[in-house]
């Protein structure tokens, strides 16, 4: 709306009833009630973890439909949907190369009644963080276009999968953020949905306004989730969610896939045998040049490249290096939840096995394999980012 | 499961069961006990339907000498329908849990335009041609003919089931209206004759509220029903007009000039038959001097012109001498024709009694009282002797008798309005005579002296107490029940002003206010950027929401809205409307989202469900009051005021708030479905408007949401859309608004339960 008045100021915005969620206990204090909404916000994500044993789809194929239409220049999130999208955004394409290092990631937008690629399809974080930062500054006008958008990521996903050779069973994933209430399609979408069902292509949406009906529909039919923002933290989470790798489908079958583990070769200037040499990634970039020495070299074609993971530009072979895989092996066994127990009901010494500091809170954690004690915060650490436990890390040592 | 509800066992078909249900029940119980009338409130969507069943069904089986019959009313053909599939569901679990031979018998009628089997006659597309071909065929002196006169065409539907149909009983089961069809067309027989007959051995029968409601009708279809039957109205919140509309009559200068060509063709018929059959005439003559009762004779396919109630005392009575003869007959009737003639030759409205009436159709024309009270009666003998086969021809003169019976025979509660013109159109002659119904307990009085126990309930009843007035019945229980809800799943929010702070009103002195206007064009744009798929906005008249509509045009908001959602407008043309119905629902399902325009009181606001996405928000425009001008209204305001102490304030207040109620309550129909509930007129803050809402709306309505600014609103909903939009499943219902076996048999529960129905 070209007419409406700039709203620029917060306190124009509209009026967030933060007190809404907070009781008074008996004596009418509200600090049990706070404490309690900590607490929970502090458990409530890991305790959605937890599929146990399931193959989960490793190798992962992911477009990111991100709403720009009118809609996205809503104040509800500061500054705006969209700066606030976008940030989160970058904070996702991070999390998700470091969780999903052998993943690819591509960027559409949509407005206008339009659809547009941001980024190809494309395993290297830089590319898309550079490409977000760059969206800030679009203007959000018109309509989104649903049915254009998936049109274009299924094109690429298909395009994409085919022309490297990848097997059928890799992840194929779009997830759409979706800001709009309304979409506007050239075509009936619901015969689209029946083409990304028969490409088996999950679909999750994260609404930032409400529930609209085809997208219910369209996670129902091809098994993604969908799921409509409260706030902020709560969009965080939401995205977060997505960084985890979904459980594959159990009816594709085994296979393997070729992949090259190129050495670092380190030159130094004195060495008389380096020569400077462009790195291939850089074939299509227009950025800096850098003519380096040294680097990653692909053990098929000897092409050159200064950063992992990418594909061979020269022979299609996925390059990556040992550790990348590694960190991805976590997701195939996870660290099982700790066994929670108040705190009165806890009989023993009153420290935490981690940090070794005095059990403070409601409730103490206990793992279930070497029966060690820790606090909250510890609890939290070990399975967010450790994804293993101290104490049997200990206990396996001497044994 | 199997409830114990205070003593009785009742098998319950699912697994679940809602507190408030279990509530419902108890209630019921107690009426049934009492053998007394109840009137029930429990919100739509929170399974009424079967809990009425079960009971019923379990009372009937535990006391079979107690309560014999189950008639349940219901409006439209598709609810009927719904009644029987949930009734063949709690069979199907008797089945299962007794494995005991099922031996009830319960069926669905419905009128012979949907039960028809005749390939000719059910291939006519409207109701009333059906009915007159139908009777074309199956009169009795048709069939007579047919014996001497072979080649005069019969039913042969109908000839089997006269033959061999009523001997054997029609085998126990449930019995919806395809079934019905699909039994007729096995055995032959004619599934409507079949059906009227098997109500009167049924244990449940379900039909709808014209058979019971409608003198002409109930006397022939429902006049042997056992007085220890159970009738049930749903969705009655409505009753009183159509109690009212089926005892009115309207006549126009069209009714009249073919109640002029009907006499003319009785005339042509008598003089003919009199050459050829006199002894015919003479026949009847005799018998009517033999008085009324023998001639009474029930002969069930002539049912097509029966009497509006007449007392039992003119049954016993004969014929009044001056209209026994035929030509006597149609002399009188075409003297009173020239009178109505004559009253609708006016250039200033009338407003009469009865007895004014017939006084003044004394002095002028010499026309007696009691000749006119028989005269449905003597043309409906008439037109059987004349064998005129059809009757659908005869609708107006018909109509007329109706009238002259009627406004001889009631002295009250009934007026007689003349108006030579419409209001709208003051130069243009359209003189209508309005006999007009303006006490619905007239109709409904038979039922309840007739029943043992009748039960009124709907999800709109508030305020409880004013049905019992207005329908003159002593009810045994009156409760109104709430739902109980996991997560609330209703907003009702007040809006009373705009954002530059004018009272938004439809208020009738600032209507056309260009502010209020547009505020109201505000609102509905701003709804239309937050809400998702659907929603649903009601004004309170067509002519208000073309005015509103063409005002939005003009100030660029209707564009404005387009760009969020599409817009269908209701009108008053039916096919136009449910091509608009049909387009929304597939803008919403698209994801296009859509706005749907309509009008209180019209069709979408009584028959139409908007589940989930076809209504996450509906808004109210304003108050819908009746059009207060209209005499017949006043005419029925003095008449409650007079008989029944309603103040005239509170019955139009109570009228507006139960169609406000409806409208609203068309988004939510189960406790699964949530929406937004508009009320954007600043009078509804009030405590008289605010008060006559049922309780399941007003438990939500709490001290914050009443006169909020449009941003207000705003904020309210969109905050209420994204709770609502979090994850919702089964077992977080569970304990709370759905509950097991063991969880209904503890004991805070029962107590819980208790709170639920609140007695008036």
């Amino acid at each position: 709306m070209d007419e409406e008045p700039e709203r620029a100021k917060r306190w124009e915005g509209g009026y967030e009833r933060t007190w809404e969620v907070l009781k008074e206990d008996e004596s009418g204090s509200l600090k049990a009630s706070v404490e309690d909404i900590l607490f929970q916000a502090k458990r409530k994500r890991y305790m959605s973890e937890g599929h146990g044993q399931v193959r989960l789809g490793m190798m992962r194929h992911l477009f990111v439909i991100i709403d720009s239409s009118r809609s996205m220049e809503d104040q509800d999130l500061r500054p705006n949907r969209l700066t606030s999208t976008l940030k989160l955004m970058e904070f996702f394409v991070e999390e998700y190369f470091d969780q999903n290092p052998i993943s690819q990631i591509g960027i559409i937008t949509t407005k206008n009644k339009r659809a547009e690629k941001l980024t190809d399809l494309a395993g290297n974080p830089k590319k898309h963080l550079a490409a977000l930062k760059k969206a800030v500054d679009s203007t959000c006008v018109g309509e989104p276009s649903l049915y254009n958008s998936l049109n274009v990521a299924i094109t690429g996903l298909v395009l994409t999968i085919y022309t490297l050779h990848m097997p059928a069973h890799t992840s194929k994933e779009i997830l759409v953020i979706f800001s709009s209430l309304t979409t506007c399609d050239p075509a009936n979408i619901y015969e689209l949905i029946k083409t990304l069902n028969a490409l088996k292509i999950r679909v999750s949406v994260i609404g930032l306004s409400a529930e609209v009906r085809v997208c219910t529909i369209l996670t129902r039919e091809t098994g993604g989730s969908y799921n409509v923002i409260l706030d902020e933290s709560h969009f965080k989470e939401l995205l977060m969610l997505h960084v985890k790798p979904p459980p594959a489908s159990s009816s594709s079958e085994c296979s393997l896939i070729r992949m090259g583990f190129p050495q670092h070769v380190i030159a130094s200037m004195s060495d008389q045998d380096a020569k400077p040499s462009f790195s291939m990634s850089h074939l299509d970039s227009t950025g800096e040049p850098g003519l380096t020495l040294g680097g990653y070299y692909c053990p098929q074609c000897r092409a050159k490249y200064t950063e992992l993971p990418v594909e061979c530009k020269v022979c299609g072979l996925t390059l990556v290096s040992a550790p990348h895989l590694a960190r991805s092996f976590h997701h195939l066994f996870p660290l099982e939840a700790f066994q929670e127990t108040p705190l009165e009901e806890y009989e023993g010494e009153r420290f935490c096995e981690a940090c070794q500091g005095e059990l403070k809170d409601k409730s103490v954690f206990t793992c279930l394999a070497c029966k060690k004690v820790f606090c909250v915060e510890c609890d939290l650490f070990i399975h967010d980012t450790l994804h293993c436990c101290p104490g049997c890390m200990q206990t396996d040592r001497t044994s | 499961m199997k409830l114990n509800i205070d003593g009785l066992l009742v098998y319950f078909p699912y697994d679940y069961i809602y507190p408030e249900q279990y509530s419902y029940m108890l209630e019921l119980k107690r009426t049934l006990d009492a053998k007394g009338h109840g009137v029930l409130e429990m919100p739509s969507g929170t399974g009424k339907t079967i809990s009425l069943l079960s009971l019923i069904v379990a009372y009937q089986k535990a006391y079979p000498l107690e309560v014999t019959k189950l008639v349940y009313c219901s409006r439209t053909v598709p609810e009927i329908e719904k009644v029987v599939e949930e009734l063949r569901k709690l069979m199907d679990y008797y089945t299962k849990q007794t494995e005991a031979k099922n031996d009830f018998l319960a069926l669905a009628l419905s009128s012979r335009k949907n039960l028809c089997i005749h390939p000719e006659v059910s291939a006519l597309r409207f109701g009333k041609e059906v009915d007159g071909k139908c009777h074309s065929l199956t009169a009795s002196y048709i069939r007579a003919q047919h014996h001497s006169n072979p080649s005069q065409p019969v039913c042969q539907f109908y000839e089997e089931f006269d033959a061999v149909g009523r001997q054997v009983p029609i085998p126990p089961g449930i019995y919806n209206l395809d079934d019905l069809k699909d039994f007729g067309r096995r055995k032959g027989w004619c599934p409507y004759f079949l059906a009227r007959y098997a109500i009167l051995h049924a244990n449940i029968v379900v039909y709808s509220y014209h058979y019971l409601l409608d003198p002409k009708i109930a006397d022939l279809v429902s006049k042997e029903l056992a007085k220890k039957s159970v009738v049930v109205f749903d969705e009655a919140h409505n009753i009183d007009n159509v109690c009212i509309d089926s005892m009115s009559v309207n006549i126009t200068r069209r009714t009249l000039d073919r109640c002029q060509t009907n006499v003319e063709t009785l005339q042509n018929t008598i003089s003919r038959i009199k050459e050829t059959d006199a002894a015919k005439l003479r026949e009847e003559y005799s018998r009517l001097v033999e008085g009324l009762k023998e001639a009474n004779v029930a002969r069930e396919t002539d049912m097509y012109l029966s009497n509006p109630v007449l007392p039992d005392e003119i049954l016993q009575e004969a014929v009044p001498g001056s209209i026994r003869t035929a030509e006597h007959f149609v002399g009188f009737m075409k003297r009173f024709l020239e009178y109505l003639k004559a009253r609708l030759r006016i250039h200033h409205v009338v407003q009469e009694s009865a007895p004014q009436f017939l006084k003044d159709i004394y002095e002028k024309v010499c026309i007696d009282r009691k000749p006119l009270r028989f005269c449905a009666e003597r043309l409906r003998s008439l037109l059987r002797t004349l064998e005129i086969a059809d009757i659908a021809d005869f609708s107006a003169i018909t109509l007329i008798s109706h009238f002259a019976t009627l406004v001889s025979t009631y002295s009250k509660g009934f007026t007689i309005i003349i108006e030579p013109f419409e209001d709208r159109t003051p130069t243009i002659a359209n003189p209508v005579l309005h006999f007009s119904c303006m006490d619905p307990s007239i109709a409904i009085k038979p039922v309840f002296g007739r029943f043992q126990s009748v039960i009124i309930t709907s999800g709109t009843l508030s305020p409880l107490d004013i049905y019992p007035r207005i329908l003159d019945f002593r009810p045994v229980t009156v409760a109104s029940f709430t739902m109980t809800l996991a997560r609330t799943c209703l907003c009702p929010l007040i809006v009373g002003r705009g954002n530059d702070q004018v009272a938004m009103t439809s208020k009738f002195e600032t209507r056309e206010d260009f502010a209020v206007i547009r505020n109201y064009g505000n609102l509905l744009l701003e709804m239309s950027a937050i809400v998702p798929d659907g929603i649903v906005a009601f004004f309170t008249s067509y002519i208000y929401m073309e005015n509103i509509v063409a005002s939005w045009y003009e100030q660029g908001i209707l564009e404005n809205i387009q760009r969020n959602k599409l817009i269908f407008i209701e009108t008053q043309d039916a096919a136009e409307t449910s091509m608009a119905l049909e387009k929304y629902q597939e803008a919403c399902e698209n994801g296009r989202g859509a706005i749907l325009l309509s009008v209180a009181r019209g069709k979408v606001s009584e028959g139409i469900d908007f589940v989930h996405h076809y209504g996450r928000a509906v808004i109210m425009f304003g108050v819908p009051y009746v059009y207060t001008q209209s005499r017949i209204l006043k005419a029925r305001l003095e008449y409650l005021r007079d008989q029944f102490q309603i103040r005239e304030n509170d019955f139009l207040t109570f009228d507006a708030m139960r169609h406000a109620a409806q409208c609203v309550g068309r988004a939510i129909r189960g406790k699964t479905d949530y929406g937004l509930m508009i009320f954007a007129d600043k009078r509804y803050a009030r405590a008289d408007k605010r008060g006559k809402l049922p309780r399941w709306i007003q438990e939500h309505l709490t001290d914050g949401s009443l006169n909020l600014t449009i941003d207000e609103t705003v904020q309210l909903g969109k905050h209420f859309l994204r709770q609502m939009a979090q994850p919702f499943r089964q077992e977080d219902q569970l304990g709370l608004s759905l509950l097991t076996l063991e969880q209904l048999q503890s004991e805070d529960m029962l107590q819980k339960i208790a709170q639920i129905a609140q007695q008036a």
